[in-house]
């Protein structure tokens, strides 16, 4: 094992000992909550890169993949009774599944093109379930959690570390596909599709497998969250501000890097729930606004961008 | 130089009176004491500020604030305790209220909660509320508590039971001669909940429903549905819909008509309610029954209803939020003299003995006396359905004035009897 791997792992190991002993030391419930949301957009940031970043391809679905995670656990509780882990499996298979659906119908397309189509897809899916009764159609559906088992004291510590697990899993894949040969074929089509194609790289099936790999993921942090809020209605699981506000972390990070959409997630996210129990009005969203504009001009590469430059190390790859 | 010495074993009267004084703040009747003294009642919400649910919310929020004020001005409560309000924005959005309303119960450790404005912000907090045992003031949302079951929710809103609404305004129309139903409603949370429940009370009195579509939220073209639905010849026509979507069905109605059949025309419209959309649609808005909260009339004014209109038309202008206010802003004013006069009469922030009393008895506030069955509702509709009479175009201070909006149901509230068929009072 490289010595960056076994860092990697250790680092991963540290950080989800640390959450489980917070869910054991930390009896005030305020940082499960926001925790698990900033988590919660560490993953869905992650999971974007994979097909936004490394392969260029703008998507503008995640709500759609979020939405369709909600509501596939929201089914399945209302149907079976199925337990946590089942809903996040059941997610993940559904979000692969669509994933490929979405690949094979859209690919073909590119640049606008694509996200427009990923746009139309949101609000497809958002249409389909508003008029699906069963899962309480437009009106939303209150659903109970189970009883939370052992060794933590409430559901919401539960799901804030099984939405740590969730991190360094979708951190462990989008690293691994980095520095393989999937990752080294996505740069090169993103860089030019037909010169990539020319040189035999398989693009059409590269571009699939980020497809399939990056909404299984979005799907499966998606599933958890109708636990979290006990309720799902179709404006709040397929809120287009899941899509822009996973998109723009991603861009502050900088996307040439697996931990790019961490960093940007972690300062986005922390400042969001920070704004939310501070300024708490208007000015908040003025603030993201602000902050965005800011990195965009100042640093169009993210922050990951940004250290390389600092570091004049242009070589992708490494920090 | 004299020394001064303590004997061993012996105290000083400053040792003493500090040692008293340390030990009396230390008990929990002394932190009583020092609290009622200095620290204020610290009441926690969110509300939303930004997003779809904005205007409500901001209109709700002065409402609060008018009574917050109010109750300060006249010294507090529990003997000289403020009232300090926090509040957070929600965005409009379910997926931010768990984390605000546990930073209110953890971090903040606030003393009562009043829930966000509208249905979908507050569904979430409900089962958080309940698993801590918290007394929680609902503000307008629509029977979020039927599964949950909290026996400490109140819900400030004049709803009452769930098919009073449909029933009231099906009652008027049948009254009329109508014999069949078209029910038209957005695809959104509202406005499906109150869609049931027309279908279920139309179906209990076997009245027909000839039409009964849902169109997707943000349609803006109206003219092949309403021309569908003329095509049915209803005579009772149910509209639930949002505000874009309330402007749009009208204006297809002025411009296609709805045919002579038609007794009554509304029901469940949102927006029509609010300053700015009446400001716009003007004499277009003559004819329609309407749901309402509170209205200028004459048999809406309770103690201390106008002197709060008074306060709210002055703020209203300064914070540039509906000028009129009738539907949200004295309701959130009732919320807090819910929780004042509960707080009076028990004496403490017992949350047990505040929902206890809240429960049990009649409140007098603003928008008239409020009683509550089992369930946190209100034990009898309060929901007004009122005809547009007499409105002309671009003037919203025509709406400040009685005789515009005629109230037909309730009936101890009644200023006036319908005018139809739609057609004949749309003239």
């Amino acid at each position: 094992m490289k010595r960056s791997s076994i860092t990697f792992w250790v680092g991963a190991a540290v950080f989800l000992i640390a959450a489980l002993a917070m869910t054991q030391i930390v009896h005030n419930q305020y940082p499960f909550f926001a925790g698990y949301i900033i988590l919660q957009f560490i993953a869905l940031a992650v999971a974007w890169s994979i097909l936004g970043g490394y392969a260029g391809y703008v998507n503008f679905g995640t709500s759609a993949f979020y939405g369709v995670g909600v509501y596939g656990s929201v089914f399945l509780v209302k149907a079976f009774g199925a337990p946590l882990p089942l809903q996040i499996l059941a997610g993940a298979a559904i979000g692969a599944l669509m994933g490929l659906a979405l690949g094979l119908l859209t690919l073909r397309m590119q640049g606008i093109f694509f996200s427009i189509a990923t746009i139309a897809l949101t609000i497809v899916i958002e249409t389909t379930i508003t008029n699906w009764r069963y899962v309480g159609g437009a009106a939303g559906i209150q659903i109970q959690r189970p009883e939370v088992t052992a060794p933590f004291d409430s559901y919401v510590q539960m799901l804030f570390f099984v939405q740590a697990l969730l991190v360094v899993l979708a951190v462990a894949i989008s690293r691994y596909i980095q520095h393989s040969w999937i990752g080294r074929g996505l740069q090169a089509l993103r860089d030019d599709e037909l010169a990539a194609e020319c040189t035999g790289v398989p693009t059409l099936r590269l571009k699939l497998l980020a497809c399939v790999i990056s909404g299984a993921l979005m799907c499966a942090v998606g599933a958890p969250a109708a636990m979290y809020l006990q309720y799902a209605d179709p404006g709040s699981a397929f809120n287009l501000n899941y899509s822009v506000t996973t998109l723009a972390m991603s861009l502050i990070g900088g996307t040439a890097h697996w931990a790019g959409p961490i960093i940007g997630a972690i300062l986005l996210g922390t400042t969001q729930q920070v704004l939310t129990v501070t300024i708490s009005s208007e000015v908040n969203l003025l603030v993201l606004g602000l902050m965005l504009v800011l990195f965009v001009v100042g640093a169009p590469e993210g922050i990951v961008g940004l250290i390389y430059k600092l570091r004049g190390n242009r070589k992708e790859g490494e920090i | 130089m004299s020394k001064k010495v303590s004997k061993p074993g012996s105290i000083s009267r400053r040792r003493l009176l500090a040692s008293a004084g340390a030990a009396i703040a230390a008990s929990p009747l002394g932190a009583n004491l020092l609290q009622a003294q200095a620290a204020p009642i610290r009441i926690g919400m969110s509300m939303p500020q930004t997003g779809g649910l904005a205007g409500g919310g901001k209109a709700s929020l002065l409402g609060i604030e008018i009574w917050r004020d109010d109750v300060n001005a006249k010294g507090g409560l529990l003997g000289g305790r403020k009232i300090e309000l926090v509040v957070y924005d929600d965005k409009s959005s379910a997926s931010e209220t768990p984390a605000i309303y546990s930073k209110l119960i953890d971090v903040d450790k606030v003393d009562l909660l009043f829930a966000p404005y509208a249905t979908v912000p507050t569904a979430p907090i409900m089962p958080m509320v309940k698993q801590r045992g918290l007394l929680l003031i609902g503000n307008f949302s629509f029977q979020v508590n039927s599964k949950v079951g909290h026996d400490m929710w109140f819900n400030n809103a004049p709803w009452g039971p769930a098919d009073s609404w449909a029933t009231s305004y099906l009652d008027i129309g049948q009254k009329a001669g109508g014999k069949t139903m078209a029910l038209l409603s957005a695809d959104q949370e509202f406005a499906q909940n109150l869609a049931k429940t027309a279908r279920e009370v139309a179906n209990k009195r076997n009245l027909p429903i000839v039409f009964d579509q849902a169109y997707p939220p943000n349609t803006v073209e109206f003219s092949s549905i309403i021309r569908a639905l003329k095509a049915t010849k209803p005579d009772i026509v149910y509209v639930a819909s949002y505000p874009p979507d309330s402007t749009g069905i009208l204006r297809a109605v002025n411009e296609i008509g709805i045919g002579d059949s038609v007794k009554v025309f509304g029901g469940g419209m949102v927006g029509l309610q609010f300053g700015a959309v009446m400001e716009s649609m003007g004499s277009l808005l003559n004819g329609v029954v309407n749901y309402n909260t509170w209205l200028p009339e004459k048999s809406m004014y309770f103690e201390g209803t106008k002197e709060f209109f008074d306060k709210y038309t002055k703020r209203a202008v300064e914070a540039k939020i509906d000028p009129l206010g009738y539907y949200l802003a004295p309701f959130g004013y009732a919320s807090g003299q819910l929780i004042e006069r509960a707080i009076a009469a028990v004496g403490s922030l017992d949350q047990k003995a505040l929902a206890k009393y809240l429960r049990e008895n009649t409140h007098h506030t603003i928008v008239g006396p409020i009683a509550f069955s089992a369930d946190g509702e209100r034990k009898e509709t309060a929901v007004l359905q009122a005809q547009f009479r007499g409105v002309v175009d671009k003037n919203i201070e025509q709406f400040r004035s009685a005789g515009k909006q005629v109230i037909l149901f309730p009936d101890n509230l009644k200023s006036g009897e319908l005018v139809a068929p739609f057609e004949a009072a749309r003239k």
